[in-house]
């Protein structure tokens, strides 16, 4: 196990760091000055060589790389030219809201998509399974943006259920340090978490329709139910746990779809997050936030198959089996 | 029947439920203001300042929150006015005189106090015209301080402005870019690091509110200083809420999560909040125009004349064929009007009797086909010596009021047999290529200050090149009606019959066709009374704005 552990992290660095090279040298060749951001700015042609060779853009890309990656491994990301702060700065504020996005949208999703899937494979071909198949199909083809804008527009400008955007309100709850505003937290993340949530509760929901079918057709479950326990024990503790597998290779996948869909999802609930601050960085080639960006995203994104590959190896004892004699 | 199991279950999230609310309801926020100082204001942005240090950023937003921090010696005042200093306002200075035709005075207020207590002073004053002009900081402003030799004191409370020569603008440029700031805190910051310095994201100011917090991404607050010289400010608190866009800046205030939004843009907003029956919309005038540049220089080799809009005739028949008003009335609706020159409705030398050459389109034609330009194969599009009437046009894909004008110049450029090409890219390499010249033509939106004296320079005369005048326009004789209009007009009448000459000739010369000058529309939630709008800065009179105490809400009472 340890050995498979260390080859696993092993190539989890190879692909950061081939991420990272890639961003680094693409975001460098894309058209566009990372000084030239609005139309009206003063800025003459002197001030623009003297604000390159102030951040080094006017060294060859790959010294510019070499000092990136010596920065990197002294912990140091750089300096944002358009935010003007430190990189580390702006991401530390970004991800606890992105993570945070991305967990509830995670707890919803294998929440509402493993409940979903066991009660239509147990309802398997009745009019339950159908209509809640149907409706999971539907949500699962909306794009995530626009499936964020319909809750927006439902819950929060018709109905007013929900806050339309933000983090937080600013009025009552400038800062996180009492229960109402925990609880106002939580009210603000229902909407954006939902939208995430939802779209991947609709894909987990039919892999583990599928997964707990074929289980439930086996003897193992037919011989529960011949001990006489009860069908809720014989669905939730021996069934499930077989039909797990699948949904486990899910959660692996899931954290890519969570991270690029969060990129649209902050921007329909205005959430400040990584998502918004990646996206504002590459339109304003501010090179040290896009490949600081990239690095943690692409971290956090193989760090979360690592988690599923672990859980895979606990859910399924042949599994450890095998690594283990491998 | 329930298990002992179950029933102690039962119990204990009956318990933690009780406990839950005890504490929710032990932790909720004292809501206690009342009178005539309580409110808050919640504004809806679409933006986020770089850093609250006004000398180093142009952007609105952190103009909008710095000048709520930092004062000026005086500021514009409700007539717009920006020649002479008649109609200018004390802020930091409580008066001024003049002491020689180009030596001006301030006297500093000598109640004014920098938030940690320390007195403001003519060293703060000096410190501060020192930054702005100095090439290490690299202020946005430090152009138009041009025209100011040196900046002295004369005592702790008197500051002496030295200009180089005397002009109608001179007090404008001595106060309005200039917000004082704190020498004692600043000094000892190398220059080099003010684009960065941390003093941006906490500033200690001595406007009539202070810094209360930023949280990156999402707000920014400020609080009424209640020991304020010049009168404690009726709304208590003012809150930016940063939004991508600016749809989801009116969908807040329409959904009530914020009480104010500067500008609508578009007339479907516009609908959207002026139909809401708790907002309030205020029209005032716009600080924009659009216009397509025609480029007349050659890409690659700006010392030749580009190989089409090198030709007058070509950019005279090419504005005579837009219709105008069609295109401002398909995009804008009512929102908007078609200038009379390269020129916002903001500016005083607006004028709807300034000539220009007519939306004509037939008159456009036949200019056409005198200058040879026929459709000689058939295919619909006109042609001179095998070379067909083509061209690119550059806008950028984050504005979708350029990306909508593309598309209808196109269609009407089509019809008078002229082929446009539309190049739609990112705002980074739109602002590249038209500072390097690499376009036939773009639309470009220019966002002014109140005075046409810097604006006008940097887009349309030789003093541009390099800067905004992207499409190399060059005459010298509307260089020399510019300079007099600035510098050597002795009335604002003089001043305005230069301005005026100088657009007529320009309007000749065709270098643009000048589309749409903004109307704005902010929208307020409508317990706000007494609000008043100065075009230039939307806030600059918040000040007087109140919330009356009969329409106070739990968001103006709620206490910190």
């Amino acid at each position: 196990m340890a050995t498979w552990l260390v080859r696993r992290l092993a190539a989890s660095i190879a692909i950061v760091f081939a991420v990272v090279t890639i961003t680094f040298f693409v975001i460098h060749a894309a058209p566009g000055s990372p000084f030239l951001p609005a139309e009206s700015q003063h800025l003459t042609p002197e001030t623009l060589r003297r604000l390159s060779t102030e951040f080094g853009l006017d060294r060859s890309l790959p010294e510019q790389y070499l000092l990136f990656l010596r920065n990197v491994v002294r912990g140091n990301l750089g300096q944002s030219f358009a935010l003007r702060r430190p990189v580390a700065d702006a991401l530390a504020d970004a991800i606890p809201n992105t993570f945070t996005l991305a967990l509830a949208a995670l707890i919803i999703d294998f929440a509402l998509g493993l409940a979903l899937g066991i009660y239509q494979a147990v309802r398997a071909g009745r009019v339950g399974d159908v209509v809640s198949g149907n409706g999971a199909l539907l949500v699962n083809s909306m794009p995530v943006f626009w499936l964020g804008l319909v809750l927006l527009l439902v819950f929060g400008q018709w109905l007013r259920w929900a806050p339309v955007g933000g983090l937080s309100n600013p009025v009552l709850c400038p800062r996180l340090d009492s229960p109402a505003c925990g609880l106002d937290f939580l009210w603000h993340l229902t909407l954006p978490a939902l939208t995430l949530g939802l779209v991947g509760a609709a894909s987990t929901a039919r892999y583990q329709r599928a997964a707990m079918l074929e289980v439930i057709r086996q003897d193992f479950v037919r011989t529960a139910r011949a001990k006489g326990l009860r069908e809720r024990r014989v669905l939730l503790v021996h069934a499930l746990r077989n039909a797990l597998l699948p949904v486990i290779t899910l959660f692996g996948l899931a954290f890519p779809f969570l991270f690029t869909g969060a990129v649209l999802v902050e921007t329909v609930f205005a959430w400040p997050g990584m998502g918004r601050l990646a996206v504002n960085a590459i339109f304003q080639r501010d090179y040290p936030v896009v490949t600081g960006a990239a690095l943690l995203t692409s971290a956090m994104v193989v760090l979360g198959n690592l988690i599923a590959d672990v859980l895979y190896a606990v859910a399924d004892p042949r599994i450890r089996v095998r690594s283990e004699t491998a | 029947m329930p298990t002992p199991r179950t029933r102690l279950s039962d119990r204990r999230i009956a318990t933690l439920a009780l406990a839950a609310l005890a504490w929710l309801t032990a932790c909720e926020r004292p809501v206690g203001c009342t009178g005539d100082y309580c409110g808050t204001l919640v504004i809806a942005t679409a933006g986020e300042p770089d850093i609250l240090l006004p000398v180093v950023s142009e952007f609105s937003v952190t103009r909008d929150v710095a000048d709520r921090l930092f004062l000026k010696l005086a500021d514009v005042g409700p007539s717009g006015n920006t020649s002479g200093d008649e109609d200018f306002q004390p802020q930091l200075a409580e008066r001024w005189e003049w002491d020689a035709p180009t030596t001006l005075v301030f006297h500093l207020d000598p109640r004014a106090r920098w938030q940690d207590g320390q007195p403001v002073t003519s060293a703060d004053v000096a410190f501060t015209y020192d930054a702005y002009t100095d090439t290490l900081v690299n202020s946005p402003f430090r152009p138009s301080l041009r025209q100011i030799a040196a900046v002295t004191t004369r005592d702790s409370l008197t500051v002496v402005f030295r200009f180089r020569q005397r002009y109608p603008e001179m007090f404008y440029d001595a106060v309005y870019h200039l917000r004082i700031l704190p020498a004692h805190l600043l000094r000892e910051l190398p220059r080099t690091q003010w684009h960065s310095a941390p003093f941006g994201r906490a500033p200690v100011g001595d406007g009539p509110y202070r810094f209360v917090a930023w949280k990156a991404g999402e707000s920014i607050e400020i609080a009424a200083d209640s020991t304020f010289f010049r009168g404690r400010p009726h709304i208590r608190r003012v809150i930016w809420r940063f939004t991508p866009d600016q749809t989801v800046a009116v969908t807040q205030l329409i959904a009530g999560d914020a009480d104010a939004v500067e500008v609508l843009v578009s007339p479907d907003n516009v609908q959207r909040a002026c139909a809401e029956p708790q907002l309030a919309c205020y029209p005032y005038k716009g600080a924009a125009y659009g216009y397509v540049a025609f480029n007349l220089a050659a890409q690659g080799d700006t010392s030749k004349p580009h190989p089409l809009f090198g030709d007058r005739d070509l950019r005279r028949a090419l504005v005579m064929a837009t219709d105008r008003e069609r295109l401002l009335h398909n995009v804008f609706g009512d929102l908007a009007k078609v200038p009379p020159g390269p020129m916002p409705q903001l500016w005083w030398i607006w004028d709807p009797e300034i000539r220009g050459l007519p939306d004509d389109s037939g008159q456009a034609a036949r200019l056409l086909t005198r200058s040879g330009w026929i459709d000689s194969d058939g295919d619909g599009i006109r042609d001179k010596d095998g070379h067909p009437l083509s061209f690119r046009l550059l806008v950028p894909t984050t504005s979708a009021v350029r990306r909508t004008y593309a598309r209808l110049l196109q269609e009407q450029f089509r019809t008078a047999g002229v082929d446009v090409q539309i190049d739609e890219v990112d705002f980074s390499v739109f602002t590249e290529r038209a500072r390097t010249g690499r376009f036939d033509a773009l639309i470009a939106v220019w966002n002014s200050d109140p005075t046409p004296s810097s604006g006008f320079t940097q887009t349309w005369t030789r003093g541009g090149f390099g800067r905004s005048n992207y499409g190399r326009y060059d005459n010298p004789d509307v260089d020399r009606l510019v300079d007099q209009a600035v510098v050597s007009a002795g009335s604002r009448d003089q001043a305005r019959r230069a301005w005026r000459a100088a657009i007529e000739t320009l309007n000749r010369d065709a270098p643009g066709i000048m589309l749409f000058a903004t109307s704005n529309v902010a929208a307020f939630h409508k317990r706000f009374a007494d609000v008043t709008i100065r075009p230039d800065s939307w806030l600059a009179q918040l000040a007087t704005w109140r919330v009356p105490a009969d329409r106070l809400t739990d968001r103006d009472r709620v206490e910190h």
